[in-house]
């Protein structure tokens, strides 16, 4: 058993993923940042994730859905909370499919720590 | 009347001895028959053996012996004869009317001497002579012009039927010339005085003849129901009928008011004959007579006529009074009928007019068609459709063909009315122009179809303006959409380093100077209104799809539900009346976010509480599309005319940092997408309605 849940963040902004680091760690969890899908892919390989919070545009085309795939493929129950400005309905429905939560932005910070907790503590009992 | 003293003659023949004797013994005869009898003694006396008379019947044209002296019976019998055996003396001298002695060829008798009588006098009679000129048979008779026949022994003055007669004596042997003369002048004297007797008989014939018929005339009379008067020339009362005198003779029982009626009527009466008799000859005039017994008044036609006399004297006048009571009362019924008739005549004549007039104003073509959906009535812009006898074109027969095809249907369908939309071409430009046709019956008394009038309504500016407003509607919403992807795009961008900065002030919190308290305080607040600013507007960008049906009702209960507990903290009541609908086209979520706007606003006017209700409601118009109508109406401030003419614009607000100014323009935005309408009435003090129309689903 882990003493820290460990959060990977993904996001194209390095401001927003240094605050949103920030915040998390402020909040007691090990927290991963990566900038890119790539990154992200490689944080995902190299280091053990408890949870992907994954903004759903990236650069270059890709998506937090390919980020979401690649973990799942590696842990299929690998919770993930979906960060978004836009979502068009298909992206909303996709998440909705995967039980992925969609937190628009300007993102309330209470309820970002409430979905995590929760999806962490359900987590914990599977 | 002429005198007798004027008729003295003097040429009488001086009578003598015997003859005078003899002349006065006739002269003393009273009666025709006692003439002859006298006459043939007379003759014997004379000398003469025996004499005796025929005389002709005209009627039958036979001649009797009718008396006879010293004559056998058998003998009388042979001079029983006929007009026609003209062979015989006695006839042969009656037609020559001149006296002749035929010699006897026996030794006992000398001869017969024939003496023909007949009605005649030297002078005209009374009535001849006032006749003046006319032709008396007496007269005619002496001069022997007449023949002896039936029609011309009638005088045509006097009506008197003349006699004739034959004085045949057998003359004594040796009778001298003289004694004939004095034979001769015995029977012309017997015959003086016979025409004499039978000129007074004749007239007393007359007389009772007279007698008989004012009898029946009287019978006459008194039979008629009517009021008959004859009255003289001074309208003094000759005789009157019962049925008169019930008006105008005084009744044995005296009483006051029936002598006034009956003293009343003649002198109506008397004033109506005056005003008659000078007027001129025969008319009529009405007059109201009291009926002296019943007391009831009464309308009479007067008819009178002035009688003359033979000599064209005027002699009175003949009144026949005729109750027209009932008959005027019925002519004046028959007058207010008519009257009342012509009255309604000219109302229905009026109303056509009126009519006529409406129909060349409306400026649509009409159409009026018969039973059989013929044409009856074509006002003159139907006619430029339909064209004439005449003028017609191939266009004009289409637009026929079209037109009859549709009111044919029309005619024989069971509905009253019906509209729809017909396409014809415009003879004049060639372009098709579509009508809305709109077509009703009239029925005839036995509720069969006797015509139907079709009224064309020309649509193209109809359509024109539609497709106009159509056009402004899309471009609206196109601006729309552009400002909104706009704002979108912009709120994207704005999103991130806003992500970045909230995020900072969280992880400063509690981490400040004491003293920086306030200015972070106010970096706190004014990052989360510009938060929200672009929440609302990614909510903009966001909102565009899952367009589909969805029931009103159900959105506002949500809306309802989602704001109670603010609602019920602020004190506001919620009244719903919500209708049976059918679902609304369009997008749920933008209809819920409209509902939200305006709950919340509604919410935010009512600072110490109020009434929000909440209505739905369909409404349905012919021929327009079903309506779905939401209305949010509050007891708030209400607001001021100079916002309500900008509140729909962008960036507008009247609740300072607590609002982004996007709140009404995003919702007229949505009912604009929608099709919709939106409408606001709102007085400052009283509250505000807001009334939406979205479509209904089809």
């Amino acid at each position: 058993m882990k003493s820290k849940s460990h959060i990977l963040v993904v996001d194209d902004e390095p401001n927003v993923l240094v605050t949103y680091r920030l915040i998390l760690q402020q909040q007691g969890y090990a927290v991963s940042a990566a900038l890119s899908s790539e990154e992200a892919r490689k944080a995902l390989s190299r280091e053990d994730i408890d949870l992907l919070l994954c903004d759903l545009s990236l650069e270059k085309q890709e998506n937090g859905f390919d980020v979401i795939d690649f973990a799942r493929k590696k842990d299929p129950h690998m919770p993930a909370v979906l960060l978004t400005g836009y979502a068009t309905q298909e992206a909303n429905d996709h998440a909705g499919e995967l039980g992925i939560p969609v937190l628009f932005k300007p993102i309330d910070i209470k309820e970002l720590l409430e979905t995590i907790s929760g999806l962490l503590s359900v987590g914990r009992e599977l | 009347m002429a005198s007798p003293q004027m008729r003295v003659r003097s040429d009488t023949p001086d009578l003598t001895g015997r003859n005078r004797r003899s002349a006065l013994r006739l002269l003393g005869m009273e009666r025709s028959d006692e003439i002859f009898p006298v006459l043939l003694e007379e003759i014997v006396a004379l000398g003469h053996p025996r004499a005796l008379v025929t005389r002709v019947d005209f009627e039958t044209s036979e001649i009797t012996p009718i008396a006879s002296l010293n004559y056998p019976k058998n003998l009388v019998q042979r001079y029983r004869s006929s007009l026609f055996a003209v062979e015989t003396p006695q006839v042969r001298i009656l037609h020559s009317q001149e006296p002749e002695f035929v010699a006897g060829r026996g030794k006992k008798s000398s001869g017969t001497y024939y003496y023909p009588l007949i009605y005649r006098n030297r002078t005209a009679c009374w009535e001849a002579e006032r006749a003046r000129g006319r032709k008396c048979v007496a007269v005619e008779n002496f001069h022997c012009r007449l023949k002896l026949q039936l029609q011309e022994q009638v005088c045509g003055i006097c009506d008197m039927r003349a006699y004739s007669a034959m004085v045949i004596t057998e003359v004594a042997p040796g009778t001298t010339p003289a004694e004939i003369g004095e034979l001769r002048a015995l029977i012309e004297l017997a015959n003086r005085y016979l025409s004499r007797l039978f000129k007074v008989e004749h007239y007393h014939n007359r007389m009772v003849d007279m007698e008989t018929i004012i009898t029946q005339m009287q019978t006459v009379m008194e039979s008629m129901t009517d009021p008959v008067i004859l009255t003289d020339p001074q309208h003094r009362v000759i005789t009157q009928n019962k049925a008169a005198e019930r008006y105008f003779r005084l009744p044995e029982d005296v009483s006051e008011g029936r002598v006034r009626a009956v003293e009343l009527n003649n002198l109506l009466f008397s004033a109506a004959l005056s005003s008659m008799a000078v007027s001129g000859n025969d008319s009529s005039r009405d007059m109201t007579l009291v009926d002296a017994i019943e007391g009831d008044e009464v309308l009479f036609e007067a008819v009178s006529a002035p009688s003359f006399a033979p000599d064209g004297r005027r002699t009175g006048m003949v009144s026949v009074l005729r109750d027209v009571t009932d008959l005027r009362r019925a002519d004046e019924e028959l007058r207010a009928n008519y009257e009342k008739l012509r009255q309604a005549e000219e109302v229905v004549r009026q109303d056509r007019d009126r009519l006529n007039l409406v129909i060349e104003n409306v400026g649509d073509p009409i159409v009026v068609c018969d039973r059989d959906a013929k044409v009856a009535l074509l006002d003159p812009r139907a006619q430029e459709l339909l064209g004439s006898e005449k003028t017609r074109t191939p266009l004009h027969i289409r637009n026929q063909a079209i037109l009859d095809a549709y009111i044919t249907q029309f005619t024989y369908s069971f509905s009253d009315r019906e509209s729809a939309p017909i396409q014809l071409t415009s003879p004049e430009t060639g372009l098709d122009v579509e009508y809305d046709a709109r077509s009703g019956k009239i029925y005839d008394e036995r509720g069969l179809v006797a015509y139907t009038v079709t009224v064309l309504r020309d649509l193209t500016a109809v359509r024109r303006l539609e497709q106009m407003k159509l056009e402004r509607r899309m471009l609206e919403m196109e601006k729309f959409a552009a400002a909104g992807r706009l704002a979108g795009t912009i709120a994207h961008e704005v999103n991130n380093p806003m992500e970045a900065i909230k995020n900072c002030i969280f992880l400063l919190t509690d981490q400040m100077k004491p003293e920086a308290g306030p200015v972070y305080d106010i970096l706190k607040a004014e990052t989360e209104r510009v938060a929200r600013i672009v929440r609302q507007m990614l909510g903009l960008y966001r909102n565009t799809e899952q367009v589909g049906n969805f029931d009103v009702n159900s959105v506002v209960e949500d809306t309802l539900l989602l704001f109670a507990r603010q609602l019920d903290r602020a004190g506001v009541h919620v009244k719903k009346e919500l209708s049976v609908l059918p679902p609304a086209l369009g997008s749920a979520d933008q209809i819920r976010q409209v509902l939200s706007n305006l709950v919340v606003n509604a919410k935010d006017s009512m600072s110490g509480g109020g009434i929000l209700a909440l209505r739905t409601r369909l409404i349905r118009a012919p021929g327009l599309r079903d309506m779905i109508r939401i209305v949010v109406a509050d007891s708030g401030s209400g607001i001021s005319e100079h916002v309500l003419d900008t509140m729909f614009e962008p960036f507008m607000t009247t609740k300072g940092e607590r609002g982004t100014g996007l709140g009404l323009w995003i919702v007229k935005g949505i009912i604009e997408n929608h099709g919709g309408k939106l409408r606001v009435r709102s007085r400052v003090g009283k509250g505000t309605v807001f009334a939406i129309e979205l479509p209904a689903a089809q």
